[in-house]
């Protein structure tokens, strides 16, 4: 197997599966990426096991082959080549000879049959979607998924369709972010998968705010997500994402309606005085009126007050306040709602005349 | 020393095997479980199936790969077996609160005082079993002797899914059979060292004297003699969860002056603060105790809503208890403080936060 091809095609291919391959490995062959050439176009594979990347370059001339290499080398000695410079990389036997210019590499193989593929499996649902939809879908949940819980299958992304819409939540057993987009398929029945952490933030990694589509599919085991010249697939977590629906409050009919910005620049200004631990913010609310103060064990204070637009009755109730900055930071809309019903159940906030994201906080006892 | 009946319970290669309860296509191919991912990451568990290629755990993954290309290793999901292993321990405590968990996978059961099935420990161990086979879909080996160290080479002997019971009458017998090298606590180092001085098995341990033993091993003599003759006394140890953390002082001359006692309720309360912050303690209940010249001694208590562990969150308090002795009246000989009703971890963790799930 031999083939030429410019560094300046190469090494973005070379960072995009790089990404996905950790330093420190188990098992020695999944430090390299695979390699295969095949007519003037050469597949790039990178896998940890749980997320898998492969990507195509149209632009390499050369022999047939696979192999693998040793991932991360390959990719400094292609960043640390000149701009412009051609890359020929020769395999022979258990050595791959990388030569470009006057600089010559000799790097070690491992036999690509020994590479662990996802083995394809049979499509429950197959769709096309706009890449930057899918993105800002993500962007605006993913935030509130767990990490390292023990209910494993929170540690991850909840991806829902019906046939007419996509639906992503997340949650950490404290709050919960939920986007829907309209999405036709030819589901009858809902169909419900976890897609890991990792595999998430790979994903908002990999996508762009573009307008063009990229394909989904997704199997009883795996997702899998296409553009042009690269393919993302994903191991799901084998779990049953907990019935949120139940705890999503009602819009309820004494709403705060507050200016997102201010809101949020109170509560951070706030939160500076909050416990460090458990980051408590205590929220009084009168009439058009919302104050918060924090303190800490040192006994400091803060307190804020905003004008907001509210007509319920007085009401005293704490928050992890980065919870709702969470919230508030991935709202884009100038106005947002708050519904608080008592200081024991969940507040839901809202962007203001958007009706598709739902933000859900349980409050802290005070 | 009364008999007892301990039982070991040892889950069958656990990581791998739920890692093949989760994942099918696992099953019946040699899995790796591999431990630090990392080129010198070493197999933290392996199936049976990897067993027979002559994997190990805590061998170097490097080599185990060689020894076996095919295998299919997985990084360990430790979350999910902390999940299980907590199942495993509520099965436990249906049995007995004598529990000494070693690890995730294994623990000791002191069911010495349980009337459960007639007492018989075998029975139960059978039970506890079944138990774990319906809740994880996992297979335990459980070893049923008269001490631990018996107990734990038990459950060895029938692996997996494995029920062996060394009987007092058939302790001697046993351990006289046992190659040296299958003796808890002696390992490759010691058991070269043993077999350099012809012991070979239990028998032969059993002929040495307990003084050479300890002029040729150090303190580990002792350990080594007693179990040749079937001694181990060790008791199953069930972690007791610390109920009080408190402090107190006593003074050289008799203190009059309550404003002096309150500086004094203060200092203890910055070292009762720091000892429960190192041991990541929330208490409750706040207790002062003072001890009069007359060596009467009375003790005031609060509850407080909101669990604490600062000193800023007890000195306020301190006055108001002393206030409710006699102490002023009365000189005092000594003071103290002490934090109870510690919250649990979790609930520590979340003391205030409320769950939306």
């Amino acid at each position: 197997m031999k083939f030429i091809i410019k560094r300046e095609e190469l090494l973005p291919a070379l960072q995009i599966v790089n990404g996905v391959i950790e330093r420190r490995q188990t098992l020695p062959i999944l430090s390299n990426l695979m390699l295969s050439a095949k007519k003037d176009s050469l597949i790039l594979t990178g896998t940890d096991m749980e997320v898998e990347l492969i990507t195509t370059l149209n632009q390499a001339l050369g022999a047939d082959g696979e192999t693998t290499l040793p991932a991360r080398k390959l990719l400094d000695i292609c960043r640390a080549l000149p701009e412009n410079s051609d890359i020929t990389i020769n395999v022979n036997g258990d050595k791959a000879q990388v030569t470009s210019g006057k600089s010559r590499f000799t790097l070690s193989t491992l036999p690509a049959q020994e590479y662990p593929l996802v083995e394809e499996t049979e499509a429950i649902v197959e769709f096309e979607i706009k890449q930057n939809t899918f993105k800002s879908l993500l962007d605006k949940t993913s935030f509130a998924m767990a990490q390292q819980d023990v209910r494993y299958y929170l540690n991850g992304l909840l991806l829902e369709l019906d046939g007419k819409k996509l639906r992503a939540v997340a949650t950490d057993g404290h709050r919960l972010a939920l986007c829907d987009t309209d999405l036709e398929t030819n589901l009858t029945e809902k169909v419900q998968v976890i897609v890991p952490r990792k595999g998430v933030l790979e994903l908002i990694r990999l996508s762009q705010d573009k307008d063009e589509n990229i394909k989904v599919k997704i199997s009883t085991n795996h997702i899998t997500i296409s553009w042009s010249d690269l393919h993302f697939t994903s191991k799901l977590i084998d779990g049953k994402f907990p019935d949120y629906t139940r705890v999503i409050p009602e819009e309820g009919n004494a709403p705060i309606l507050a200016d997102r910005e201010q809101l949020k620049q109170s509560l951070t200004r706030a939160s500076i005085l909050s416990n460090e631990k458990y980051r408590g913010v205590r929220i009084l609310l009168e009439k058009n009126k919302l104050r918060a103060l924090a303190h800490n064990p040192e006994q400091e204070e803060a307190e804020e007050e905003l004008e907001v637009n509210y007509d319920g009755s007085d009401m005293e109730i704490g928050f992890n306040v980065s919870y709702l900055l969470d919230a508030l930071g991935i709202i884009k809309t100038n106005q947002v709602i708050l519904t608080v019903s008592d200081p024991n159940s969940s507040c839901l906030v809202l962007p203001e005349g958007e009706s598709r994201c739902k933000y859900v906080v349980m409050p802290m006892r005070l | 020393m009364e008999k007892r009946k301990i039982i070991h319970i040892d889950m069958d290669a656990f990581y791998a095997s739920v890692e093949q309860r989760d994942f099918p296509e696992y099953r019946g191919k040699p899995l790796i479980v591999g431990g630090a991912p990392d080129k010198r990451g070493v197999v933290a568990a392996c199936s049976y199936e990897a067993r027979k290629f002559g994997i190990h755990s805590a061998m170097p993954s490097s080599r185990a790969y060689r020894l076996c290309p095919q295998a299919i290793f997985q990084r360990p999901r430790f979350d999910v077996y902390r999940q299980v292993s907590s199942q495993i321990a509520e099965v436990f405590k249906e049995y007995t609160d004598m529990i000494e968990p070693l690890s995730l996978d294994e623990a000791y059961l002191d069911v010495t005082d349980s009337d459960l099935h007639s007492g018989s420990a075998t029975l139960i161990a059978r039970n506890i079993k079944q138990d774990i086979k319906a809740k994880t879909g996992l297979t335990a080996s459980a070893g049923v002797s008269y001490n631990k160290f018996l107990a734990k080479i038990a459950s060895d002997m029938d692996k997996p899914d494995g029920l062996y019971v060394i009987r007092p009458e058939q302790g001697a017998e046993f351990i006289e059979q046992l190659p040296i090298g299958k003796f808890y606590g002696i390992g490759k180092a010691t058991e070269a060292k043993m077999l350099a001085l012809d012991i070979k098995s239990g028998k032969d341990l059993k002929l040495w004297p307990r003084e050479k033993l300890v002029s040729r091993f150090g303190k580990a003599g002792n350990y080594y003699y007693d179990i040749a003759q079937g001694i181990d006394n060790r008791p199953v140890v069930s972690s007791r969860i610390r109920k009080s953390l408190g402090t107190e002082t006593t003074f050289e001359h008799d203190l009059g002056d309550k404003q002096h006692m309150v500086t004094v309720l203060n200092e203890l309360a910055v070292k009762v603060a720091e000892s429960m912050q190192r041991r990541n303690l929330h208490a409750k209940t706040l207790t002062i105790k003072v001890k009069y010249a007359d060596f009467t001694q009375v003790t005031r208590s609060l509850t407080l809503e909101e669990a604490f562990s600062e000193v800023g969150s007890i000195t306020p308090h301190l006055p108001g208890l002393l206030d409710k002795t006699e102490a002023g009246d009365k000189k005092v000989r000594l003071l103290g403080v002490t934090a109870s009703s510690f919250l649990s971890e979790n609930e520590a963790d979340n003391q205030a936060q409320i769950d939306l799930l």
